[in-house]
């Protein structure tokens, strides 16, 4: 086994996870809510990019461009739908409206895309970098810089603009927040366009990489749920490190056991994680750490 | 010319409990107002109302009235833009964030009135700029209510909604925070005051308001209602005077 290799392709997969999930760990993190939704979301993202390249010939930066935006705009639907439960922070039933609507997207994408796998034809996925015994695409260099650049502008964005504090506001008061003169729904939308916007581009970065399917959804949203779990509960730095350990683990543990056992295996580590450490899981409020 | 504060037929329900019924209120603007009373009593629920603004979920119906402007079916925030500012009982500060931060992150005030600037607000406070950079989390009592009148002020308040901000603070504290406020209102802050601190109330407000079951049952210059027999045997007893 080239060891270097199964470290590239881990960190490659680790920074793929964090930034399908940075979405989800502000929307937890802040607005202690849910999104099980959030993996048909993925894969709208990836076939809207596809279908804009299939269908107008646009170049493929543009794709990701109206990808991200046709995401925020699901985002900010989404909060708009279920409103009432956002602001009443309803969790259970927040989980079974987005489930549902992640069902109905992807029904609808049935419709309108078609059973076929298509390939999301980024022309990074063709040129590829050897260093010495490794090498990646330079879409893999691309997801990692990007994702890189993701949480470090989330993180500064939340520490030192005035947004981000009116978004840290919110996730420790959200009554306290309306006497500084906010409206709590306002920044609850802007959370949810972030969480569309992000996993969006999440999916246009890393769904060249492989075959796109409208029922992939729900793979995503397992290790999504995983990685945000893992990272400490809507912690931004937290699941950084979450995803990029869960690759890693699972590139190892792909080469060196089986790559058939990997998903069972990262559940065991979630289960082992919440067993042995449950206090660092619990959500706290430290979020934006 | 209008009152700057006036409360008309105000009753607040919590499901079928009716904690306040207020037939009417007025507080003039440039003074002190202070509502008194026990546990319970509902002055919490009262000055709440008048933000719309709480922890619980209530029912409000009645007219209240800023500068002659109805402000019924106004969210909290819309009320705050147009400069009803509560400081609400407890927390009133963000913990998490720093106190540079709890004064910065606010909306701008409305148009037309001169909000503090950070500067000021540690012009009045001098203990909160040796500590900007802390998070308010890291505060003693003391500090945070001066912090939660500081983020107050940077929305230019018309009138200020102070819930117990003695509460849990050393006596030589309250005064002082007291004193502060008094000197507030002296350069035209108008506040309504809600203080479980009947003598510390007294020693600042200008008028006093005596709540009981939801119910104003007496109001007057304080100098009159020290004297009120409700007043002195309930709450001044034998250390009156």
């Amino acid at each position: 086994m080239n060891v270097a290799q199964q470290l590239v392709n881990g960190i490659v997969i680790g920074h793929a996870y964090a930034l399908v999930a940075v979405g989800w760990t502000l929307l937890l993190g802040a607005a202690r809510l849910v999104n099980f939704g959030h993996g048909q979301m993925y894969m709208i993202g990836a076939f809207v990019a596809w279908w804009v390249m299939a269908a107008t010939g646009l170049p493929y930066w543009l794709a990701v461009v109206a990808a991200v935006l046709l995401g925020a705009a699901l985002g900010a639907v989404m909060q708009r739908l279920f409103l009432r439960l956002t602001l009443s922070q309803d969790l259970v039933n927040l989980m079974i409206v987005t489930l549902g609507f992640g069902q109905a997207l992807e029904g609808a994408a049935g419709l309108a895309f078609g059973p076929k796998p298509q390939t999301l034809a980024s022309p990074f996925q063709e040129m590829s970098v050897h260093l010495g015994p490794v090498w990646f695409t330079v879409q893999d260099a691309i997801l990692v810089g990007a994702t890189i650049l993701v949480f470090a502008l989330l993180y500064l964005a939340l520490h030192r603009s005035w947004l981000g504090a009116a978004v840290r506001m919110v996730a420790e008061d959200p009554r306290l927040t309306a006497l500084g003169g906010f409206k709590v729904s306002r920044i609850y939308m802007g959370i949810f366009a972030f969480e569309g916007a992000a996993v969006a581009f999440a999916a246009a970065l890393v769904a060249p990489r492989t075959p796109i399917l409208t029922s992939m959804g729900f793979d995503q949203v397992v290790m999504t749920f995983v990685v945000v779990v893992l990272g400490g509960i809507g912690s931004v730095l937290g699941s950084y490190v979450a995803g990029l350990g869960i690759g890693l683990f699972t590139a190892l543990f792909g080469a060196l056991v089986s790559p058939a056992y990997t998903t069972a295996a990262v559940f065991a580590l979630l289960i082992a994680a919440m067993v042995l450490r449950p206090g660092q899981l619990a959500a706290s409020g430290s979020f934006a750490r | 010319m209008s009152a700057r504060l006036e409360i008309a037929d105000l009753r607040v329900a919590y499901g079928r409990a009716e904690a306040v019924a207020v037939d009417r209120l007025v507080v003039e603007p440039g003074t002190l107002s202070g509502i008194i009373g026990a546990n319970g009593a509902g002055k919490s629920t009262l000055i709440n109302a008048v933000a719309n603004w709480s922890r619980a979920e209530p029912r409000v119906a009645g007219s209240v009235r800023l500068d002659g402007e109805e402000l019924t079916g106004l969210s909290a925030e819309a009320r705050v833009a147009r400069g009803v500012q509560l400081v609400p009982e407890g927390r009133g500060v963000f913990l998490g964030l720093s106190v540079e931060e709890n004064l910065t992150a606010v909306a701008s005030a409305g148009s037309g009135r001169r909000a503090w600037s950070v500067a000021d607000v540690y012009a009045l406070f001098p203990r909160l700029r040796e500590r900007r950079a802390n998070l308010a989390g890291s505060l003693s009592g003391g500090e945070r209510q001066m912090l939660a009148v500081g983020r107050a002020l940077r929305m230019a308040p018309k009138l200020l909604l102070l819930d117990e901000p003695s509460i849990g603070l050393a006596p030589l504290l309250v005064s002082t925070l007291l004193s502060t406020i008094r000197d507030l209102v002296d350069d035209g802050l108008t506040v309504l005051l809600v203080e479980q601190n009947v003598h510390a109330a007294a020693e600042v407000t200008d008028v006093l308001h005596l709540i009981e079951r939801g119910r104003l049952v007496a109001g007057g210059p304080v100098a009159v209602m020290r004297d009120d027999p409700r007043i002195v045997e309930a709450y001044l007893g034998a250390n009156h005077g």
